[in-house]
């Protein structure tokens, strides 16, 4: 039997905006399911186990039952963030331009299990082609009877709105996101109170990323027993892995939740590029940290990465060979931080962009064992003191790479 | 080949007063061509196998270049200084130096980064002349289908007609660059006819054009304070976004002592020129000697589409004798003035004003069939009638090609009085890097102009439409890469590309031995060093 456990994009998904052919498949027969018995929505994904795949981890029917439990004010929002702009994950515009109606068809049962009744698709401009999949399937909806049977299920009228988001980096957190809804540059706000006691224009707000979302019809029509068989690790369901870097057969893989490393690279990605020895793998999302050849074996899952010291993000796997240099690649990262910065946070502001000034330094052999100590000591003081994690991002990189790597930074000291 | 006459019995054979027989009747061009043109060498083309063309048909040498690995790796970046800057202009010619100064006028911080030194292109070879259609019995429409007819119609009418239509302005801002142009005694621009054309329109400073156009050109540039010039630093690398998909900057290398640079940019202007030192085929070049294509190497592995990879232009008038001025151009202005080609038997055998590829397919034709001349040292040639021209117009020599009896001058050989040895000699690239009329290849970020630049002169190029085409289509890659817009946020700089077409070579099971660009050719003592 295959390993590939093709659920979110297996091929009867992937039909674009077509909507006939999506129906052939047995598209809206979930929402169907999910309009009769609304209640049964949270339960099932309670059951299954589902978390935040835009980077959290975090159980989705936790977020779920706090929206459900407040009462519009007038109205309940539910906030599809397409915002993707991690470095090295890739997932999101896949399943926003090859299964859109899937992205709807969850974005709607997830409406229905916590009564929002305004639906938002919040998608970054710059992946225009997933841009234009989405517009031209939700412009098919408005035809169909789905709508209608969602908003007689809610009762009240369901509006589904796309809005394109401001293209920057920290528009993707959540609070930044609701802001930009509203109209206001995406600033992150400071929490609490949480989106869901007062999201967008002070109603709850219930926001998940496109993947999570995406996995809702399967798990109404299967049921969660049928999503927990779907991992092989301690997690459930499937995953899309972003998997790029020095690999022979990069891309997008949905494999179980918890397929190892070594399998993800060896024998989904084809191997290291020209043979080469691994040496390092970047996990991205809001958390980049680094795997090493002795994870190898670690099952690419939420729980299993967190006992590591690691963690899995997006489910972007960044593969770097030997003789790839560290502190230029982190650097890299580090840089694309500080100029994503809101630089609302003081400590963020100047915290990322004197990060990223020192490993300039240290990278081009103009830096000393001071700057390193600096380095050091940042890493300790910034977590936590921003609005958004985005500071706590870059200390996390940096002190993983000190972790595994710091005999490297030593050496290009001055 | 049949042996034709040796040098000394041909030399003794010859009169530059003797009756000529009337040109034998031609055959059909296209028969010519594809017996005896070098592009149609059994055994010179091949398929390529990866990349944007991959299946199209390009010269062997080049798929070789075109298909290697990259001469740097991650492991080399580490520890490399970064310099920003807005526009990154590869290349120190004529198109480099135009793109630059363009650029430059729209308010972008422009890096110049030369292989050799500011100037040391092909572009100061340029002898003949540059078209424009500015005489009042001509037009943009005839210059046009003069362009595209010569070509073969293989050259994309959008690129030509936005080409011609610089013609006039691109002359007038030369003028007032500094440029000099011989003038008639009237005090109106001297032009005269090339061939494969319908009107004179050759615009030029006596037989040294390109040198006269390359100076000013220098100085505007080493004048103007928003550009850099970092001489003898090629690139070896390009940069590109996280995804490989946008150009973002390049990897220079210094030729003093080999230390890596990277450039991180808003766009790179490729003008890297072409490839003559490829020696495809064997043939001698006219090129200068950093002409070893690394543009189209840079470009392709990036991802740019290319073009006419297996079209060639060899200059039909390439110097034989002495060995060491092997390759070396005699233009075809002279031509143009009147001077006949004869062979071993003192006969023409082509008109001599149609387009170079027939020229040179007759040249080699008679070679083949034995009516060439042998000088001792090797090589062969047929004559190319300066003494003759001279009887008909004496002193035109002296006062329109002075560049020519300097250069023969040291070699012993009068043309005035003795006839020269010529035979055809590679000299231009007639396809290259796809782009549109801003120059933007189809690589976002990155633009071409000029030689590296394909589609304008299809299959065959008319003299001058060169010199025309490196200020026209470099003036507006600069100003499109000056103007196009800051990306958002600083996407990282990366080797994804290079990753990328490695991935391509390992799965094609092509050899990841070979590497390019190539930078300097190989018998380059720089080569040699380590």
């Amino acid at each position: 039997m295959s390993r590939l456990n093709a659920n979110l994009l297996h091929p009867c998904q992937r039909v674009g905006d077509n909507l006939a052919r999506w129906r052939e498949a047995g598209g809206g027969e979930a929402l169907r399911l999910g309009a009769a018995n609304p209640a049964a929505i949270l339960a099932a994904v309670k059951d299954a186990d589902l978390r935040g795949l835009g980077g959290s981890g975090f159980p989705v029917w936790r977020k779920w039952e706090a929206v459900a439990s407040e009462a519009p004010r007038p109205d309940k929002y539910l906030v599809c963030n397409g915002n993707e702009d991690e470095p090295g994950t890739f997932k999101d515009r896949l399943l926003l331009e090859e299964t859109p109606h899937q992205v709807i068809e969850g974005a709607l049962l997830a409406a229905l299990a916590v009564g929002a009744n305004r639906v938002v698709l919040y998608v970054n401009p710059d992946l225009t082609r997933s841009l234009a999949a989405l517009q031209a399937a939700l412009a098919r909806w408005h035809n169909t009877e789905f709508l209608q049977l969602a908003g007689d299920a809610l009762g009240q009228a369901i509006t589904v709105e796309l809005v394109p988001s401001s293209g920057h980096y920290i528009g993707g957190e959540e609070t930044a996101a609701l802001e930009w809804i509203e109209g206001k540059f995406p600033f992150p706000r400071g929490k609490p109170p949480y989106p869901a006691q007062y999201g967008v224009h002070g109603c709850p707000t219930l926001i998940n990323n496109v993947e999570t979302l995406a996995n809702i019809p399967a798990i109404v029509r299967h049921g969660a027993d049928w999503f927990r068989a779907q991992s092989t690790g301690r997690g459930t369901g499937s995953k899309l892995y972003s998997l790029s870097g020095d690999v022979l057969h990069p891309g997008v893989y949905e494999l179980p939740m918890g397929t190892t490393l070594g399998d993800l690279i060896f024998v989904h990605g084809g191997g290291l590029l020209s043979g080469k020895p691994l040496k390092a793998v970047f996990t991205g999302g809001p958390s980049n940290t680094l795997l090493t050849p002795a994870d190898l074996d670690v099952s690419l899952d939420f729980d299993s990465l967190r006992e590591r010291g690691a963690a899995l993000g997006t489910g972007a796997m960044i593969v770097v060979s030997e003789g790839t240099g560290m502190v230029k690649r982190v650097a890299e990262y580090a840089r694309f931080f500080a100029h994503s910065s809101c630089g609302q946070c003081i400590s963020c502001k100047t915290g990322t962009a004197t990060i990223s000034r020192l490993l300039d330094r240290i990278d081009t052999g103009r830096g000393t064992a001071a700057d390193l100590a600096t380095l050091e000591s940042l890493c300790r003081m910034l977590p936590g003191t921003g609005r958004c994690h985005l500071v706590n991002g870059v200390a996390q990189l940096l002190d993983s790479s000190f972790r595994h790597f710091r005999q490297e930074y030593r050496q290009a000291l001055k | 080949m049949k042996r034709g006459l040796s040098l000394q019995a041909a030399l003794a054979a010859y009169r530059p007063d003797a009756e000529l027989a009337p040109l034998p009747e031609q055959i059909d061009p296209d028969r010519l061509l594809s017996f005896f043109h070098p592009d149609h060498l059994r055994d010179s083309v091949t398929t390529l196998t990866v990349g944007p063309n991959a299946g199209a048909h390009c010269q062997r040498e080049l798929a070789d270049l075109l298909q290697a690995e990259a001469v740097i790796d991650e492991v080399d970046l580490a520890g490399v200084p970064v310099t920003d800057t807005d526009v990154l202009v590869i290349g120190g010619g004529g198109a480099g130096c135009a793109a630059a100064l363009a650029a430059a006028e729209h308010g972008a911080r422009v890096l110049l980064a030369t292989k050799l030194r500011l100037g040391d292109s092909n572009t100061v070879m340029a002898e003949g002349g540059i078209q424009a259609a500015i005489e009042p019995g001509d037009s943009a429409q005839k210059h046009m289908q003069d362009t595209l007819r010569a070509g073969h119609h293989a050259g994309d009418p959008a690129l030509v007609a936005a080409m011609v239509g610089d013609g006039p302005e691109v002359i007038h801002w030369l003028i007032r660059q500094g440029m000099q142009f011989d003038q008639t005694d009237s005090g109106d621009l001297h032009t005269r006819r090339a061939g494969g054309t319908s009107a004179p329109r050759i615009v030029h400073c006596r037989d040294y054009t390109g040198l006269e156009m390359m100076r000013v050109l220098r100085e505007a540039v080493a004048q103007h304070r928003g550009i850099e010039v970092w001489d003898q630093h090629p690139a070896v690398e390009l940069l590109s976004n996280e995804r490989g998909q946008k150009c973002v900057g390049a990897v220079l290398s210094s030729l003093a002592d080999r230390s890596l640079r990277i450039v991180r940019t808003r766009s790179v202007i490729l003008a890297t020129g072409g490839l003559g030192r490829l020696h495809l085929n064997g043939f001698p070049t006219s090129n200068h000697l950093g002409a070893t294509g690394d543009g189209l190497v840079l470009a392709y592995r990036m991802g740019a589409r290319l073009c006419e990879l297996d079209s060639f232009q060899y200059h039909p008038t390439g110097l034989v004798n002495p060995p060491y001025l092997s390759g070396k151009l005699v233009t075809e202005g002279i031509r143009a003035a009147g001077a006949l080609l004869l062979n071993a038997q003192g006969q023409r055998f082509v008109d001599e004003l149609q387009p170079r590829d027939i020229v040179c397919a007759a040249i080699i034709r008679e070679c083949r069939e034995g009516r060439g001349i042998h000088p001792d040292v090797g090589g062969v040639g047929v004559w190319l009638d300066t003494p003759r021209l001279e009887r008909s117009q004496p002193g035109l020599l002296e006062r329109q090609f002075p560049k020519l009896l300097a250069r023969t001058r040291v070699a012993g050989i009068d043309p005035r009085s003795e006839p020269i040895l010529v035979y055809p000699t590679l000299h231009y690239q007639n396809g290259g890097a796809v782009i549109d009329v801003d120059g933007a290849t189809t690589v976002p970020g990155l633009y071409a102009a000029g030689e590296v630049a394909g589609g304008i002169h299809g299959r065959n190029r008319i003299m001058g439409n060169a010199l025309l085409e490196i200020i026209g289509f470099g003036r507006r890659a600069g100003i499109a890469a000056a103007l196009s817009g800051h990306d958002r946020g600083p996407k990282k700089i990366t080797l994804e590309h290079v990753n990328r077409a490695r991935r391509a070579l390992a799965l094609a099971g092509l050899p990841l031995a070979r590497r390019a660009p190539q930078v300097l050719p190989p018998y380059a003592a720089m080569g040699k060093d380590s």
